[in-house]
């Protein structure tokens, strides 16, 4: 009887702390993640204005207004670096719901704010290959339907620098230490990382997109290269 | 067993209920730790390297 009794009580105790993970996993991880993220929505239009009179101050070209006259030859306009976990950016992806103010960094606490840059690789709209992981299913999950993306489908990062539109060209699932995905590229490239299947750190799900508009794509590529058609 | 946990901490009942007070923190802390580290096993943000 005392041990029916003392295994009942294990069980009981077993099942809370499950509940308890899975509840701060799937809720309170959620919650830690949406406080960043409004507190640096609300930031980062300034930290915009302080990026572009860094560059000013350096003599440093800053990306005119789109409907602004374009320069004769293309020019590269260059992105001030963040400071560590600070945030930077914007991504929108509006096939994949995704709509998240990225940090810089991909440490443990820097992901509890949302999707964040490799900072070993380019800014987004610089050239070469940007890469951005971000969490699939705690942490606000921002990349939990990136699966839903398809070739052809639009991403939008917002900068500094200005508005930088890609196009998605692969989406590939890898292993976890399949850094070549992470490597640099010819071109203007946005690498997007996250866990797959989803509630699994088992795989990686990699979505491979191409630079086709923005301040530095005619630096990029030419301005006469439609690279959209390509 | 909560009960008998806590008749078979030391002191008087002060002393007692800051010794909870101070195991239940820690306890917390403990879970907090083990959760977040648990949770990687559900998803380590995707990072590759």
């Amino acid at each position: 009887m005392r041990l029916i009794r003392g295994f009942g009580w294990t069980m009981i105790w077993a099942g809370g702390l499950i509940f308890a993970f899975l509840a701060y996993q799937l809720w309170g991880t959620g919650l830690i993640t949406a406080k960043a993220q409004r507190e640096a929505a609300q930031d980062l239009d300034q930290i915009f204005e302080e990026s572009v009179a860094e560059l000013e101050a350096a003599g440093l070209p800053v990306a005119p207004e789109p409907e602004a006259p374009a320069f004769a030859e293309p020019v590269l306009y260059p992105e001030p670096v963040p400071s560590s976990s600070s945030p930077f950016a914007r991504i929108q992806i509006p096939a994949a719901n995704v709509d998240h103010i990225v940090f810089e960094g991909v440490e443990r606490d820097d992901l509890k704010k949302g999707p964040g840059h490799m900072p070993w690789t380019p800014l987004p709209g610089q050239p070469g290959n940007a890469v951005i992981s971000g969490h699939r299913t705690t942490y606000e999950a921002p990349f939990y339907d990136l699966d839903l993306l398809e070739a052809g489908d639009p991403i939008t990062v917002q900068t500094a620098t200005g508005s930088h539109r890609y196009t998605v060209r692969e989406i590939l699932i890898v292993e976890p230490s399949d850094v070549w995905v992470t490597e640099d590229r010819e071109g203007a490239w946005l690498t997007l990382t996250t866990c797959h299947p989803k509630a699994s750190a088992r795989q990686r799900l990699v979505v491979v997109a191409e630079l086709v508009d923005g301040p530095n794509h005619a630096f990029v590529y030419g301005p006469s290269d439609d690279v959209e058609a390509g | 067993m909560v009960k008998r946990l806590y008749n078979a901490l030391p002191g008087p009942t002060g002393v007692r209920i800051a010794l909870v007070v101070v195991l239940v923190v820690v306890a917390l802390i403990a879970l907090a730790f083990l959760f977040e580290r648990a949770g990687d096993f559900i998803d380590n943000g995707g990072v590759i390297r």
